[in-house]
C-alpha cells in the first residue's frame, strides 16, 4: 500500500471509504489463474444502493447496514455502542469472555507477528485495514478512552486520541465481518493476544447491545432456527421426507440398502448433521447412513425441532442465541436417552457443541458428545467394512476446516483414513493446525449481499484457492480428474463458490467433497462409483 | 542526594511495585472462569501435542484416561521464555534484537537476586569469601546484561521507527516504554564503566536496604542508574511491559485449557454461579428486563 492507515483514520470522514482494496494488488495466483484481465469481474453496488447502505470499508459491502435518516439517529447508536463496550468488561454481561479479552486488550505490544498469519491481510497485497491489529488497536483504544477511569485525558496524553462516532462505529462493524475468527493470528502472537476473538467480541457487541447483526445470521440464522428447527426453513416434516428421498436415490444408486433411521429411542449415538448437507450435499449425509448400517451401529437422526439441524450460527456472532441453540441439542439428546451426541461433518457444529458450550452445559444437560472423525477412524480399521483403496486412485488433498482442526485438536483420525483408503493422498502446505481458512469461515459461506461474494472468494478464500491448486501442482490440467476432500459444511459452500467463480472444474478438474464419501466409494460392497466425477460440482 | 532520603525513595518506589504487581496478578487470577476457547497446538498432550492434536482425536474420548505430559509442557514453555521461539518463527526480522533484549532482562533479574542473597548472607554473618560464586556471577550478569539490553531495547527502537510496518502500529507509549528500558541498562552499562567498584556499590545499597541502613550511598552514574531502575520498576505493573504476566494466563488459562466439565466438579459449580447473573444486554432479541439471569433468557427458547 502506498499510504499507511492510521488508527484514528478509522474516525474520519464518515462517507468515504477508508481503504478500498485493490484488486491488482492481490496476492497472484498460478496459472491458468493469473491473468486478472480473465477473472470474473466484481458486482458493482449501484450509486442509488450506496445511498442507502453504509459503505464506507473498504468498497465492500457485507451487511447492508441501512443509511441514517437523521443525526440523532447516529447517535443513539454512538450511544449504545459505548453502553455495550462498557457491559463488554463487565463479569454480569460478558463473564463468557471477560478473561481472554482483558487480557487481550491488555497486553499487545504491536509486534506486529501475527499480520503475515492473517490469509486475509495477506492475499489483499496487504491492505492495512484487514490486519488483525487494526481493528484490535481501534478497540483498544476506545476502551482505554471510555471504560477505563481518566481514559479521556489519558487518550489525549498519550496521543491515543479516537472519536466514537457514526464513522468508527460503521465501520468497526463492517470490519468485524472481514475476518473469519481463523485464529491463524492467535497461534502466532508470542504473548497469547488472540485478534480474531476481538472480532468475536466486536460481533457481539453489535448484535447483544444494537441488535447489529447480518441477516444471514440472525434473522435467517439463529432466529429462524429456534422457530422453525433449522436455519435451512426445513420443519421436522420437511426434514424426515427429504431423508426419504436422499436413502431411497442411495439405494438406487449404490445397491446397498439404504435407511436413515429416526427417533430411535435408546439408541447408541444421535447423528446431527448441519442441515445444510440434506439441501446441498444429500451424498454426505446418505453416505453416513452406509457406513453406520454397514458397521452394525446403533445410531438415529432426531427429528425434533433443532435436533436434526446441528447449525448454531450463535458462535459467530451473539452468546446468548448460541446458548439458546446449545441447550435445545442438549434436550434433544436427552429426550431420546442415546449415549452419546455425534458431529457430523460440520466445523462450526463441532466447536459450538463440543468445547465452546461445554461449560453451560451443566447437570442433566451434560453429556457426551463427540466428532465423527474418531468414530469413523474407528469403523474404518474395525474390519467391519472391506474396503478396495484402488477405487480412490486419484490425488487427494485434504482440506482442514479450522474450527475441528486448529480449534479442538482433532488432526489425524481423517488423515489415518485417507492415507489408507486414497493412494494418492497428498497433503497441503500449510497443513494441520497451520492451515489456511478457507475464507467461509464465522458464517461468510452463507452471505453473498452486494459485492460480498465476490469479495469472500477472491480475497476471503485467496490463500486456499492457491493452496489447493498448489496440492496438484504435479498434474494441474483438467484432464486427471482431482478430489479435495473438504470435511465441513460452511468450507464446502466456500470452496464450491470459489471453483465455481475460477471454473475450477473445466480448468484443473477438481471437485470437493467430504470425507465419507470417499469412504463409501472405497467399500467393495458398493458396486457402483459412488463419486461422480461428471455432476455439476 | 543523602542516604536516608535514597532510602526512603528505594523503599517508596520497590513499595510501588510490589504492590501494584501483586494486586494486578491477582486481579487477573480472580477474573471468572470464561468458556472454553482451546488453541492447538496444546503441548502438554502427551504425543500428540507434536503435531496439535488433543484428547478429542480419541474414540470416545471421556472413556480414556487422559495423557499428558509435563516434560512436553515444560520444554515448550522453555523454549518459548527463553529463546523467544514464537518470534523465531514467524518474526525473525524482530528477534535479533528481541531476543537480546529479554535476555539481558532475565540477566539482570538474576544478577538482582544474586544481589538480594548476597546481601542476606552478609546479614547473617557469612563472610564475603565464604559467599562462593556471588562475586564473580553479579558482575558478570550485570554487564552482560545491560549490554544486551542496551544493543536489544536500541535495537527495537530502531526497528520500530525504520520499519514502516511496524512505526504506523507503534504508539508513543511504546516508545517510551522502550526508552524507559534503555535507560535502564544504558545506565547501567555507564555506571558499570564510570563506577569503580560497580558491583560492590550495588551489594551496598541492597545491604543497606535489607538493613534499613541510611548511610548507603550511591556515586555519581550509580544513583543515575538506580534512580531510572526504580522509576522503571514502580511503572512496571501499570504498562504492557507486564505481559510477561499475562503470557502465564493467556497460554496456561485460555490455550491451554481444556479441561472438560465434569459433574460435580468445581468448574459445574462456578459455571452455575455465573449463569445466574443478571443480564443486561439492550437488544430486542435477548430479552433481558433487569431481572432475567443468563438460565432464565437462554431456557425461555427451550422451555417453549
Amino acid at each position: 500500500m502506498s499510504t499507511r492507515l492510521q488508527i484514528q483514520d478509522i474516525a474520519k470522514n464518515e462517507d468515504e471509504v477508508l481503504s478500498p482494496v485493490q484488486i491488482d494488488e492481490l496476492v497472484p495466483l498460478p496459472p491458468p489463474y493469473d491473468k486478472l484481465e480473465e477473472q470474473p469481474g466484481w458486482k458493482e453496488i449501484k450509486p442509488e444502493i450506496k445511498e442507502q447502505i453504509v459503505c464506507n470499508l473498504d468498497g465492500v459491502v457485507g451487511l447492508s447496514l441501512p443509511q441514517p435518516e437523521s443525526e440523532a439517529e447516529k447517535q443513539e447508536y454512538v450511544d449504545k455502542f459505548e453502553s455495550g463496550l462498557k457491559k463488554l468488561f463487565t463479569k454480569e454481561n460478558n463473564w463468557a469472555f471477560l478473561q481472554p479479552l482483558l487480557l487481550t486488550i491488555d497486553n499487545c505490544v504491536s509486534c506486529q507477528t501475527c499480520n503475515d498469519a492473517c490469509p486475509t491481510y495477506t492475499s489483499s497485497g496487504k491492505n492495512d485495514v484487514y490486519r488483525p491489529t487494526y481493528r484490535s488497536e481501534v478497540l483498544r483504544r476506545l476502551v482505554r478512552k471510555y471504560v477505563k477511569p481518566g481514559g479521556k485525558l489519558a487518550a489525549k496524553i498519550k496521543g491515543e486520541d479516537i472519536e466514537l462516532n457514526w464513522a468508527t462505529i460503521t465501520r468497526l462493524y463492517e470490519l468485524a465481518y472481514r475476518c473469519t475468527m481463523c485464529r491463524r493470528c492467535a497461534q502466532t502472537c508470542p504473548i497469547g493476544v488472540d485478534n480474531a476473538l476481538v472480532t468475536h467480541e466486536l460481533r457481539k457487541l453489535f448484535s447483544m447491545e444494537l441488535g447489529w447483526a447480518p441477516k444471514e445470521l440472525h434473522e435467517k440464522g439463529t432466529v429462524l432456527q429456534l422457530e422453525v428447527g433449522s436455519s435451512t426453513g426445513m420443519n421436522p416434516v420437511v426434514v424426515k421426507d427429504n431423508m426419504e428421498f436422499i436413502d431411497e436415490d442411495m439405494t438406487e444408486e449404490t445397491g446397498v440398502e439404504v435407511k436413515s433411521p429416526f427417533d430411535k429411542e435408546g439408541a447408541d449415538l444421535l447423528l446431527i448433521h448441519n442441515a445444510g448437507e440434506v439441501l446441498a450435499w444429500p451424498e454426505n449425509p446418505g453416505a453416513f447412513a452406509i457406513i453406520l448400517n454397514a458397521a452394525g451401529i446403533s445410531w438415529t437422526l432426531s427429528s425434533d425441532e433443532i435436533g436434526y439441524d446441528g447449525v448454531n450460527y450463535g458462535l459467530f456472532y451473539d452468546d446468548m442465541q448460541l446458548a439458546r441453540i446449545a441447550l435445545r441439542h442438549a434436550q434433544t439428546a436427552k429426550k431420546l436417552k442415546v449415549n452419546k451426541i455425534v458431529m457430523g461433518e460440520c466445523g462450526h457444529q463441532h466447536k459450538a457443541f463440543m468445547t465452546i458450550s461445554d461449560r453451560i452445559l451443566t447437570g442433566e444437560m451434560s453429556m457426551s458428545r463427540e466428532s465423527c472423525m474418531p468414530l469413523l477412524e474407528e469403523i474404518v480399521f474395525s474390519g467391519k467394512i472391506e474396503f478396495d483403496p484402488s477405487k480412490n486412485d486419484f490425488p487427494v488433498t485434504l482440506h482442514d476446516p479450522c474450527n475441528i482442526v486448529r480449534n479442538l485438536g482433532i488432526v489425524e483420525p481423517q488423515r489415518r483414513i485417507l492415507r489408507y483408503l486414497c493412494p494418492q493422498f497428498r497433503e497441503m502446505t500449510p497443513h494441520g493446525v497451520d492451515n489456511y481458512c478457507c475464507g467461509g469461515g464465522s458464517g461468510f459461506a452463507i452471505m453473498s449481499p452486494n459485492n460480498f461474494a465476490d469479495w469472500r472468494v477472491s480475497v476471503g478464500g485467496r490463500m486456499k484457492f492457491k493452496q489447493i491448486l498448489d496440492a496438484f501442482d504435479d498434474q494441474p490440467g483438467p484432464e486427471v480428474k482431482k478430489y479435495l476432500c473438504a470435511p465441513c459444511s460452511n468450507c464446502k459452500g466456500q470452496i464450491r463458490d470459489i471453483f465455481d467463480y475460477y471454473g475450477a472444474l473445466d480448468k484443473s478438474g477438481v471437485i470437493y467433497g467430504g470425507l465419507v464419501e470417499l469412504i463409501v466409494n472405497a467399500m467393495v460392497d458398493v458396486k457402483e462409483p459412488f463419486i461422480k466425477w461428471e455432476e455439476d460440482y | 542526594m543523602s542516604g536516608s532520603v535514597l532510602l526512603v525513595l528505594c523503599y517508596a518506589l520497590l513499595s510501588l511495585f510490589a504492590v501494584a504487581f501483586v494486586v494486578k496478578c491477582v486481579k487477573i487470577a480472580r477474573l471468572p472462569m470464561h468458556l472454553r476457547w482451546e488453541l492447538a497446538p496444546v503441548p502438554k498432550e502427551k504425543t500428540r501435542g507434536r503435531y496439535g492434536g488433543s484428547y478429542l482425536e480419541e474414540y470416545e474420548w471421556w472413556k480414556k484416561p487422559r495423557e499428558e505430559s509435563l516434560v512436553s509442557e515444560l520444554t515448550f514453555m522453555g523454549k518459548e521464555i527463553v529463546f523467544l521461539k514464537a518470534l523465531w518463527e514467524h518474526k525473525r526480522s524482530l528477534w535479533w534484537f528481541s531476543f537480546p533484549f529479554h535476555m539481558g532482562l532475565y540477566l539482570l533479574i538474576a544478577g538482582a537476586g544474586l544481589l538480594i542473597l548476597n546481601g542476606i548472607l552478609g546479614m547473617a554473618g557469612v563472610a564475603e569469601s565464604g559467599r562462593g560464586v556471588l562475586g564473580a556471577g553479579i558482575p558478570m550478569l550485570a554487564a552482560a546484561g545491560h549490554v544486551l539490553g542496551t544493543i536489544g531495547a536500541f535495537g527495537l527502537l530502531l526497528t520500530r521507527i525504520i520499519d514502516r510496518n511496524l512505526a504506523v502500529m507503534t504508539s508513543r507509549v511504546a516508545y517510551f516504554n522502550l526508552l524507559l528500558v534503555l535507560g535502564v541498562c544504558a545506565t547501567g552499562v555507564l555506571a558499570i564503566l564510570s563506577v569503580p567498584n560497580f558491583t560492590g556499590g550495588m551489594a551496598g545499597i541492597v545491604g543497606s536496604l535489607l538493613t534499613a541502613n541510611a548511610s548507603v550511598a550511591a556515586p555519581g552514574m550509580l544513583a543515575v542508574h538506580l534512580l531510572v531502575t526504580l522509576v522503571f520498576l514502580a511503572y512496571l505493573p501499570f504498562s504492557q511491559m507486564m505481559h510477561f504476566v499475562a503470557k502465564y494466563f493467556t497460554y496456561h488459562q485460555i490455550r491451554w485449557d481444556d479441561r472438560p466439565m465434569e459433574a460435580g466438579s468445581q468448574l459445574e459449580k462456578d459455571s452455575q454461579e455465573l449463569l445466574g447473573q443478571t443480564v443486561t444486554w439492550g437488544a430486542d432479541h435477548i430479552g433481558a428486563d433487569g431481572k432475567k439471569n443468563w438460565v432464565d433468557l437462554a431456557t425461555e427458547e427451550v422451555k417453549k
